[in-house]
């Protein structure tokens, strides 16, 4: 099956700065495919890349197997939702939301019909008269989304399209889009920041540092074995063990991952692993203990309701080795 | 309340003082449009009459300076227009090495002194061999009408969210389509404003044009001109009254066109 997107060590260069350095990625058809990565880590410009915005330096970029690499972005079958959504300001919602048919010589009885249908889709039947500035941040949303759609894309961009919502908002959102993305069968291809949001939305997942693809595979492979030390401190904080450490638990010496909820405290005597506790932390669902282990420090979740230590306490900690993922480099 | 923010009487009547040093004059050029008396601006006016209106109707040498102005104007302003937006659109775009540098250059036609745009156009009129002519006059008015629209047009492309150009391409919109469909509607209140500055600023312009005409003398040049014989004064004021209304009417109106501006642009960001 060909892939919806496909890049072959693309480049994009903006002057000395590689702000996309020899990617290969391939989303397949009909995935929620989201780019993960701290500012400035290349995962925007990749989407820009695919909505034709900026071209690349070097590499091919293909689209349901056609090179897109100098074809325009109007030209192109995907769509956007822009990060601060764009709405039309002299248009009304319905305006906008047709738009895409309106350029393309679509009649307007038609235009407005398929409008209102994209407009019904997310949820904003009846909003068609207002203008964007009479919407809150959320409908806003709703009809950039509405308006990307009614275009029928084959690829639907986001980029960050929930940055701008309060956190009780955007958790709705995530469902919503992830249900909707799930009906029409398009791929998605998704910007974030926010781990948690890459977690819970995405089929797969690239996690971008400087760049590169730092890793590109599942949430649950990218979460429980971080290939890299960046992705496992960016990827919800993963213990890091350096190789003497990991050595002295009688695993080969590489470097290594252990998530913070794989542990359990014990007492000091016997256990592999001792010092003392350095701090905790409250999180609501349980508390995060850091205990100073011979020159590392290491995260231990302790959900709530268990026993908590004091601060300075010394104690120990068991972990199942299985829990010990090693990592490529560190 | 009242009394707490009022300022100090003095400072009160020094404002009315200034203002009625600034806006006096204007007043009597009114009231000497309406004088009995022909030769001499003496005060008060020994009398009142219309008839310098009908007068300055029926006067031929004034039809060909008005078209004139009204011609430089309309065509200066119209290439300031289609130039100044052009530029506005590639500034507000673009970022590169020396933009600031350049945006200083276009803008410094309107703070260079009159005399040196004049002087300097006119001598690259004439080594180009371009004979001073309408198209002289226009050309020299069309430098500081690019700025004003420039200025305009800029100021809109920066309030508007970027992103709304590239979201019309990412449509399917063409170029022209986005300029037709997006960006006019947009930038539409600020270049009707920007033009009916520019307007009005070529209409009553005297320094460049003297350097920049050849034998035809537009409307304020004409005034210069009869101003130095005291022959029916009173009618170079009723030409003054109508040079002021087609200035400050344009004006009054950019003004209103650009003031709030909240609900035109970017209001859905």
């Amino acid at each position: 099956m060909t892939a919806a997107v496909e890049f072959q060590t693309v480049s994009r260069h903006f002057g000395p700065v590689r702000a996309v350095d020899e990617v290969n990625l391939s989303v397949a058809e009909g995935t929620f495919f989201a780019m993960l990565g701290p500012s400035g880590s290349g995962k925007t410009t990749c989407l820009r890349l695919i909505s034709g915005f900026e071209k690349p330096t070097h590499g091919a970029i293909r689209i349901f197997g056609q090179d897109v690499s100098n074809t325009p972005p109007n030209r192109r079958n995907v769509n956007t939702v822009f990060q601060d959504y764009a709405l039309f300001p002299h248009l009304n919602v319905r305006e906008n939301v047709g738009y895409g048919l309106m350029v393309k010589g679509v009649g307007r009885a038609t235009r407005n019909a398929k409008a209102d249908e994209m407009l019904a889709l997310v949820k904003l039947d009846g909003f068609g008269e207002r203008k964007p500035g009479q919407l809150s941040g959320g409908q806003r949303q709703r009809v950039a989304l509405a308006r990307a759609l009614v275009n029928e894309p084959r690829v639907l961009l986001l980029d960050e399209p929930l940055g701008a919502l309060d956190l009780k908002l955007r958790e709705a959102m995530q469902d919503e889009l992830k249900a909707l993305q799930k009906r029409l069968g398009i791929t998605f291809v998704f910007v974030t920041h926010d781990q948690g949001e890459a977690l819970s939305m995405a089929d797969r997942l690239a996690v971008f540092n400087h760049g590169k693809i730092a890793q590109i595979g599942t949430p649950e492979e990218i979460y429980s074995r971080p290939r890299t030390h960046f992705v496992a401190d960016f990827v919800g904080s993963s213990n890091v063990l350096p190789p003497d450490l990991v050595q002295r638990l009688g695993a080969p010496p590489t470097w290594a991952s252990l998530r913070p909820e794989a542990l359990r405290l014990t007492a000091a005597q016997g256990a592999v692993l001792s010092g003392a506790i350095i701090g905790l932390r409250y999180l609501g669902a349980g508390t995060r203990v850091t205990v100073a282990v011979a020159g590392a420090e290491i995260g231990v979740l302790v959900p709530s309701g268990a026993q908590l230590p004091e601060a300075g306490a010394e104690v120990g900690i068991a972990f199942d080795l299985a829990d010990l993922h090693p990592m490529e480099e560190a | 309340m009242r009394s707490e923010n009022r300022a100090p009487k003095s400072l009160t009547l020094a404002a009315i003082g200034g203002l009625l040093f600034l806006h006096l004059p204007i007043a009597l050029i009114f009231l000497y449009a309406f004088t009995t008396e022909e030769r001499t601006y003496q005060f008060p006016p020994p009398g009142l009459t219309l008839k310098w209106f009908a007068v300055a109707w029926n006067r031929a040498d004034i039809w060909p300076p008005l078209y004139l102005s009204l011609r430089v104007a309309a065509v200066a302003t119209l290439m300031a227009l289609v130039l100044g937006t052009l530029c506005a659109a590639a500034m507000a775009r673009a970022r590169f090495f020396g933009r600031d540098q350049l945006s200083l250059l276009i803008i410094l036609p309107i703070a260079l002194p009159g005399v040196i745009t004049g002087m300097s156009l006119r001598s690259a009129f004439s080594l180009m061999d371009i004979p001073f002519s309408t198209l002289t006059i226009i050309l020299g008015h069309a430098t500081f009408c690019i700025v004003i629209v420039y200025n305009n047009a800029v100021a809109r492309f920066r309030r508007l969210s970027g992103s709304i150009t590239e979201a019309s391409a990412d449509l399917g919109a063409n170029s022209f389509q986005t300029f037709r469909y997006i960006l006019l509607p947009n930038l539409g209140s600020a270049l009707l404003a920007g033009a009916m500055l520019a307007f009005a600023l070529s209409f009553d312009e005297v320094i460049v044009t003297t350097f920049t005409a050849g034998q035809q003398s537009t409307l304020p040049i004409w005034m210069l001109q009869e101003l130095v014989r005291p022959r029916q004064r009173p009618v170079t004021n009723v030409v003054a009254i109508v040079v002021f209304a087609t200035t400050f009417i344009p004006i009054l109106i950019a003004y209103y066109l650009t003031r709030g501006g909240s609900e035109t642009a970017g209001g859905g960001k």
